[in-house]
């Protein structure tokens, strides 16, 4: 049966345009073929190398901190986090999970929004620190706790027989701005130096980051190493610090200051080394470190103490009679006096129609005296004889009203006033020499910190030259384990030696003669120094007193500030003392031990 | 040598050959994709199963008395349509298509079967009434034929097997006499409705060859506007069918249009894919080396990208061996088909049906594997893995391997 009623040249065109359709096809395909696996072969290789490759950042330990005799003072130890990963978690846990690590009811679906931006594979960490009771708990049921996972992290260990919250600082995640500026450094959840040293030497504390380079299928699971691991770059440990603190000495300022609001800095005067700094009240850094809830972070903050506010870098306060230490150099030095020059104190100053008063009559007395005494009618005078000019600029010369430049960004610059500096708070008719009164024995609007103070006395300690004032001693390259000093530019102010030597001998009898401090007073250990009372608006005076010893050769200089207590000499002298007593006493045991050791290595 | 002769003159041995050295080719990359996944440990066997299944239907089929095939026409029909209604309601839901029926551990696709019921349907009508295509009536007889298993499938919906039955009508409209001016009415269109998702420049092109096709065929001017008319609608019709789509096809085909701008979602199929074959390069990467296969970046691979599979481990050389061995099948169909025309029709339309089904799956297959096409679901044939897939394409084959063993038998 034949129905095609076609001519079969018709039904040949027909199957030879059906087989070109074929060859076409075929045509087509492999010219895209060699399009996607000749020509742009290189560029889906990359493709495939993008997608089955994952770069995991290893973190390096963090450098640790010792003290000045190699004291560990901060340590890392390894800490447990748990994160969820989005992609694989099942929200029907959140309240199990919640329960279990003690969170408040929906937190997991919160910090999930809060994250929803970055990609759904990145782990979320919902609670830092857990204990290793709760590690194992995570790890065991590790089955039904589907995108659950522990993490390890480094975290700081602190001394518990030390605070050194200022000194030390803490961490905190980084900024988004911060890690945009530095992307090849750090990632995002990395934690960063946000305070005191920690933050100061962040660039060598950090280290550098490790890569490993996983294969990873699909689900982003990791299936191995690439290359055997061949291409994986070994994390660098970060720097170990060497600070300049001496443990002991810390620990016994802190003891001073318990329950004591104030500051204390302590420096070797011939290097520049702090060897004590407090700020009390302090903090406990492991609660800001570690797990920071909210209320405790809030506690810390919102405390009217201020317990995070570092009072011996950034909080100024007159300097009381300390500053007439400052007068009588500047006197001296300028020829306006000489240590045999006399003032009358009758027990009062009259200016104007004003009477400044003296604490006693102390008669004529000349400059070693005043100093012994504090005398303020004597610097009442002193600072006219002077002269406001040049007392601003000795001031200056001895680094009052600039930053000391210590290692620690928490720090200010005080008030050293000079003639434009009223001139533009008052104009220029707006003040008078009235002003200067006060501004004689160190009262009024100039301004200093503990650490200019501390400077200071370091600078008359050792006549004239010292080192700026420094927590960091030095570092170990972490590559070669090799201990590298740290240099600090020295500090010389050009003062004549007779005239140290005269307000040396003035701060002596200040202790050791009939002076206003002579209740610390040391058989033989010679302590010189200076009280003060610096007047303040916000009620009681703060105490002030600044001293150096050994006398003869001087081995520490201290600074002490006691918030709203009175009289420096009855509460700020006897911390003072304390400091440096144990100091020495820890400088002459390490002598013996290092001579016992000299001793044994020749035996 | 007498035996060999009467083999060959019996048995299409190129068709047989290259039969399987796909289903070989497709063995060996069904079992690399599904080696390292724990979802498919079943697929592999499964696949021998079927593939030992298909070689008793192909001894079935092609010792069949010629008549019993064109008996089963009306049979496969019937069957098809009521598949089609049972997977309607009772169908398991299968990546938002309501396409299967699960028997035990075997899924089978209704829609499969269809294409055969409406082949074999066609072949007998066209080869027992003078149907001319050329005719509005004629045209209207193999809608009604057509219409209402295409419906079904469109209904589950299948939008990948639509099109490849859209295309065997239109090929055994051909093959019946379609005239070129009939091809040109109805495909132009379609070709439009194409184009028109490759913006503007597509769409000056084809509406160009539009024009030059009117004034080739001199029709009168009522006719030749009439013509232009249904095309340039025909290229506002897709947007207007999107509308109706599902969102996950209405996502392949955004993806399709332009992958980068979703990487990760609905792009990510068609990225991934190109990038398995892009990635192989000229020699491969090797039997089991693929890493992505091996690591499942490129989707569904034991299924419908199975030729990425091939692709990325057998490189550019494997891929064209295999483009090689479609093609000299294909045309050894279609010289099967010419051959028997004068014969018997019914049996020259069977084989230009089996032409144009594997032909339409291994276009649209390979196409989509290298973003030449959107991702349509559609199974490359004999190599992908598929047990229903599989015996109808291999039921097609040995009924064009019966044909040809008794093409002596018609006269």
């Amino acid at each position: 049966m034949r129905i095609f009623d076609r001519s079969n040249a018709d039904y040949l065109l027909r199957k030879r345009i059906l087989s070109l359709v074929v060859y076409g096809s075929a045509v087509i395909f492999v010219i895209y073929l060699i399009q996607l696996q000749i020509i742009n072969h290189q560029y889906f290789e990359s493709k495939v190398v993008e997608n089955s490759i994952k770069t995991l950042y290893l973190n390096p330990l963090r450098g640790i901190f010792y003290d000045r005799n190699f004291e560990k003072i901060v340590d890392n130890r390894i800490a447990y986090s748990i994160v969820i990963i989005p992609t694989e978690y099942d929200k029907k846990n959140n309240e199990i999970l919640e329960k279990v690590l003690g969170l408040q009811s929906g937190y997991i679906d919160k910090i999930i929004a809060e994250n929803s931006k970055q990609p759904k594979h990145l782990p979320i960490r919902i609670k830092r620190d857990v204990d290793y009771a709760l590690a194992v708990w995570i790890e065991e049921n590790n089955s039904f706790l589907k995108g659950v996972k522990l993490q390890t992290e480094n975290q700081r260990l602190f001394r518990k027989d030390v605070a050194m919250s200022h000194i030390i600082g803490y961490m905190r995640e980084i900024s988004k701005s911060q890690y945009e500026a530095e992307k090849e450094f750090y990632n995002l959840g990395d934690f960063v130096g946000h305070v005191g040293i920690e933050r100061f030497y962040e660039k060598i504390l950090r280290g550098k980051k490790g890569v490993s380079f996983v294969i990873v299928d699909a689900t982003r699971k990791e299936v191995g190493l690439y290359n055997d691991g061949a291409n994986d770059i070994q994390a660098i440990k970060g720097a170990d610090l060497i600070l300049t603190i001496d443990i002991e000495t810390q620990k016994a300022a802190e003891r001073a200051f318990e329950g004591k609001r104030g500051a204390l800095v302590a420096i070797d005067p011939k290097t520049g080394e702090i060897i004590a700094m407090v700020s009390s009240p302090w903090f406990d850094l492991d609660a800001v470190s570690s797990v920071t809830f909210k209320e405790v972070w809030n506690s810390i903050v919102n405390d009217p103490q201020k317990p995070l506010f570092n009072r011996a870098t950034m909080s100024p306060n007159p300097p009381g009679s300390t500053f007439k230490i400052l007068a009588s150099i500047a006197a001296l030095e300028e020829g306006v006096i000489d240590e045999n020059t006399t003032i009358f104190c009758g027990g009062a100053f009259k200016f104007g129609d004003k009477v400044f008063k003296c604490h006693g009559a102390h008669g004529s007395i000349n400059v070693v005296k005043a100093i012994e005494k504090s005398c303020n009618v004597f610097y009442y005078q002193l600072i006219f004889k002077i002269g406001f000019d040049r007392w601003t600029a000795y001031g200056r010369k001895f680094g009052f009203g600039s930053k000391t430049n210590i290692d620690l960004f928490e720090e200010i610059s005080g008030i050293m006033p000079s003639r434009e500096y009223f001139n533009k708070r008052y104009g220029p008719r707006g003040w008078t020499d009235g002003f200067l009164v006060s501004l004689g024995i160190g009262q009024g609007e100039v301004n200093v910190t503990q650490i200019q103070l501390a400077q200071f006395v370091s600078l008359v300690a050792n006549n004239g030259k010292t080192k700026r004032p420094h927590l960091v001693k030095g570092y170990i390259n972490p590559l070669t384990g090799e201990y590298k000093e740290i240099n600090y530019p020295e500090i010389n102010v050009e003062i004549s030696q007779k005239t140290f030597d005269i307000v040396k001998k003035g701060m002596f009898l200040v202790v050791n003669g009939y002076g206003t401090a002579g209740r610390i007073r040391h058989p033989e250990i010679k302590i010189a120094g200076k009280t003060g009372t610096s007047q303040n608006p916000h009620g009681e005076d703060h105490a002030l007193f600044i001293a150096f010893a050994p006398f003869e050769d001087p081995k520490i200089a201290v600074s002490v500030l006691v918030e709203n207590v009175g009289y420096g000499a009855t509460h700020a002298a006897p911390i003072a003392r304390e400091v440096i007593l144990t100091y020495l006493n820890q400088l002459n045991k390490n002598k013996e031990t290092k001579n016992y050791n000299i001793a044994m290595s020749n035996f | 040598m007498k035996i060999n002769k009467k083999l060959f003159n019996e048995f299409e041995i190129g068709i047989v050959l290259c039969y399987i050295f796909l289903l070989i080719f497709g063995t060996l990359a069904i079992y690399s994709a599904t080696l390292n996944n724990p979802f498919a440990v079943e697929v592999f066997p499964k696949q021998i199963f079927f593939i030992s299944l298909s070689f008793l239907i192909l001894i079935a089929v092609y010792f069949l008395h010629p008549l019993y095939l064109k008996q089963l026409a009306i049979p496969i029909y019937v069957l098809s349509i009521i598949f089609l209604l049972v997977v309607l309601f009772k169908g398991k839901i299968v990546y938002g298509q309501k396409s299967w029926l699960q028997f035990g551990i075997f899924g089978f696709q209704p829609s499969e079967l269809a294409k055969v019921g409406i082949v074999f349907l066609l072949a007998k009508l066209f080869s027992e009434k003078k149907i001319d295509p050329n005719t509005i009536q004629g045209l209207i007889i193999v809608a009604a034929v057509c219409l209402i298993p295409l419906v079904l499938v469109l209904l589950e919906p299948d939008m990948g097997t639509s099109l490849i039955i859209i295309f065997v009508i239109a090929t055994m409209l051909f093959w019946n006499g379609l005239s070129l001016f009939g091809a040109f009415i109805l495909s132009m269109p379609m070709i439009c409705a194409f184009a028109s998702f490759f913006g503007t420049y597509a769409i000056l092109t084809v509406l160009f060859f539009v024009a030059a096709g009117i004034i080739y065929f001199k029709k009168d001017i009522f006719v030749s506007s009439s013509i232009l008319a249904l095309n340039v609608g025909a290229v506002f019709l897709p947007d207007f069918l999107m509308k109706f789509l599902k969102p996950h096809q209405q996502k392949r085909i955004m993806a399709f249009l332009n992958a980068e701008l979703d990487p990760l979602g609905s792009g990510y199929n068609a990225i991934q894919a190109k990038t398995a074959v892009g990635s192989g390069g000229l020699l491969g990467k090797g039997f089991l080396q693929g890493s992505q296969t091996q690591l499942r970046f490129a989707p569904e691979q034991w299924t419908d990208f199975i030729f990425c599979v091939i692709s990325e481990e057998f490189g550019f050389i494997g891929s064209v061996a295999l483009i090689i061995a479609f093609i000299i099948l294909l045309n050894r169909i279609l010289k099967v088909a010419l051959m028997i025309k004068d014969k018997d029709t019914f049996s020259s339309f069977v084989a230009m049906a089996a032409f144009a089904i594997i032909f339409a799956h291994f276009f649209i297959n390979i196409a989509m594997s290298v973003g030449l096409l959107p991702i349509i679901g559609i199974p490359l044939a004999f190599v992908s893995y598929g047990g229903t897939s599989l015996l109808i394409n291999t039921f097609l084959l040995a009924s064009v391997l019966n044909i040809y063993k008794n093409r002596k038998y018609y006269s």
